[in-house]
């Protein structure tokens, strides 16, 4: 289930800042029930059955807890249901706002789950090193950073058990001494770290101009046609919303554009963009289960 | 030239993105058309020198000046007496008689001057004590006939039911339709009027905005408030959907009582029974509905 990580890093890239993109600024909810279904969708095929509940983790209570907060500071809208404890009156425009926006957010997130899964550290410095090499450098170490502690947490602190310094032993005094020692060991450790890796990257003269670099990425015409439908939705959905085929106002009241054919066929564009990976990684799987 | 290239490409895209905030973010004052009217500010100069005048008429012009700086001074100095619904105190900034500001050079002579003659300066200390409101933010020196602001926590709401006239219109926004937030176009209503004027009934102690709550919650017309700890005050964030800022950046609702624009918070203006209360929105910080002290004070 990982056929569109095989494509190359230029295709990935420009398909998940085109959708996550869209995501954050379309606010029609018919967008961002495309956005979330699709996002949520993809990130399920992508990390399997555990991701449902993580998802559903974290959304439901985004979801509620937005819902809520907006009411509590945004009182405009013409439709006012009742009138909070302060005297501000409670709208259902702010209650909708306030929804639509926790969608959003969550759609993001699952997007952003799917984007870790697909743009490896590797592609993100194929595509940026020669561009901005250091600022490429620095993004990835830091994405990097967070597993690499913890797995270098785990080691240090079974030396540290093998000596009987541990968190576990002894007083309450001494245990706070020996978290501290493990403490201060990865500090030390991380900065080292970082120091190591910015001089050997310097070493093999990473950033300077005439350096060629290895990489096994090609542009095949796999590639080629995915990345031309990308490009040609994006853009078609672009234009669309440019020219107000997906309006949508909330305050101060709820109201919707006119329906048209045009406006349909961007909504399709924007869903056609995106489930492309999932059209692509179905498609595959067929396509295997055929030959076999 | 090639090292320093995209250096160059760097610092254009800057420009170029400057200048477009410059001319199309809304702050460049010929798309707003504003035009302060000069004579406003003249009018205020003069008010402030008749105010003076009243106080000290007994005195000779060089006491008056005297007097004037001491209070200044005493002002500075920070008088730890504070005392609230005190009457009403005219502004008392170091002028000369004749209306014009004293030069710094001017301020230090007549400080100096003073220095010598501790009699004068207690006199005028303790003067300024009976007189003084507190120099906090929300305490505003207010004109000698102008009710003077209560504090809406310390009032008592008797069951004592009266009668006062109440409107709300916005019909400045009719004469400035194009800079109206296109989407609010449909909530103006044609007269302007959102709240004709009618009596309306308070209870004793209660301030405008209390009233004005109340009314608008009645007449299921939208209100947004926010309150504002340090004018001890809330403040009218928008009527009827119509909010601060949609009808150009120096639009906003403002109340006057009796045709004179209170120049402190709404809850601080304590109701008596008859008085005409009008809520009127403006699209130029007061000027365009007669309220201009607020091109003076500057708050």
């Amino acid at each position: 289930m990982n056929e569109f990580k095989t494509y190359h890093p230029i295709v990935n890239f420009v398909y998940f800042a085109f959708v996550i993109g869209f995501s954050c600024v379309f606010m029609h909810p018919i967008c961002l029930v495309i956005s979330l279904l699709s996002g949520f969708i993809y990130s399920v095929m992508l990390k399997g059955r555990k991701a449902v509940k993580t998802n559903l983790i974290y959304m439901l209570p985004t979801l509620t807890f937005a819902a809520f907060i907006n009411p509590a500071f945004n009182h405009e809208g013409v439709t006012i249901i009742s009138y909070l404890p302060s005297g501000n009156p409670l709208t259902l425009e702010s209650v909708v706002y306030g929804l639509a926006a926790a969608m959003m957010i969550v759609s993001v997130i699952c997007w952003f789950s799917c984007y870790t899964e697909i743009m490896t550290s590797d592609k993100f410095i194929y595509l940026f090193g020669k561009i901005i090499p250091s600022l490429s450098l620095v993004l990835s170490m830091t994405l990097r950073f967070v597993p690499k502690f913890s797995a270098q947490l785990k080691v240090v602190t079974n030396a540290q058990r093998c000596m009987g310094r541990d968190v576990s032993n002894g007083s309450v005094i001494q245990r706070a001494k020996h978290g501290l020692l493990i403490l201060s060991i990865m500090t030390t450790w991380a900065l080292e770290n970082a120091i190591e890796t910015a001089d050997s990257m310097k070493s093999r003269g990473f950033g300077h101009s005439g350096r060629t670099s290895f990489s096994i990425f090609t542009f095949d015409k796999r590639d080629k046609k995915t990345l031309l439908c990308i490009v040609i939705l994006g853009a078609y959905t672009l234009i669309g919303k440019l020219y107000g085929g997906m309006y949508f106002r909330y305050f101060p009241s709820l109201q919707t554009g006119n329906f048209s054919m045009y406006g349909l066929s961007v909504f399709i564009a924007y869903f056609a963009l995106c489930i492309c990976p999932i059209i692509i990684e179905v498609y595959e799987v067929r396509k295997w289960n055929t030959i076999k | 030239m090639r090292k320093h290239k995209n250096k160059i490409i760097i610092g254009t895209i800057i420009a170029i993105v400057l200048a477009f905030a410059f001319w199309w973010g809304g702050d460049f004052p010929m798309l707003q058309g504003q035009n302060a009217d000069k004579s406003d500010y003249a009018n205020i100069n003069h008010s402030k020198t008749v105010a003076g005048k009243s106080k000290n008429d007994t005195n000779q012009n060089t006491q008056q000046d005297k007097e004037d700086t001491v209070s200044e001074k005493s002002d500075l100095s920070d008088i730890p007496i504070k005392k609230d619904n005190e009457p009403a105190t005219e502004e008392n900034k170091p002028q000369h008689s004749d209306g014009k500001p004293m030069s710094a050079s001017e301020k230090i002579a007549l400080a100096e001057e003073m220095s010598g003659n501790s009699y004068t300066k207690q006199e005028n200390a303790a003067e300024k004590v009976t007189d003084a409101t507190a120099n906090s933010e929300k305490d505003v020196p207010v004109a000698e006939d102008k009710p003077v602001p209560i504090e809406p926590e310390n009032t008592v709401i008797s069951d004592k039911a009266l009668t006062c006239t109440m409107s709300v219109r916005c019909d400045t926004i009719l004469k400035n339709i194009a800079w109206l937030d296109k989407e609010k176009t449909e909530l103006v209503p044609n007269n302007g009027i959102i709240f004709s004027e009618q009596t309306v009934t308070f209870y004793e102690g209660e301030s405008v905005f209390n009233l004005l709550v109340r009314e608008m919650k009645r007449n299921k017309i939208h209100l947004e408030f926010e309150n504002t700890p340090i004018y001890n005050s809330a403040y009218i964030e928008g009527i009827g959907n119509l909010y601060e800022f949609d009808c150009g950046e120096l639009s906003g609702w403002m109340y006057k009582v009796n045709g004179w624009f209170p120049n402190y918070g709404c809850s601080r203006y304590q109701l008596k029974s008859g008085d005409k209360v009008e809520w009127v929105y403006t699209c130029d910080l007061g000027r365009d509905v007669g309220g201009n002290y607020s091109a003076r004070n500057g708050k």
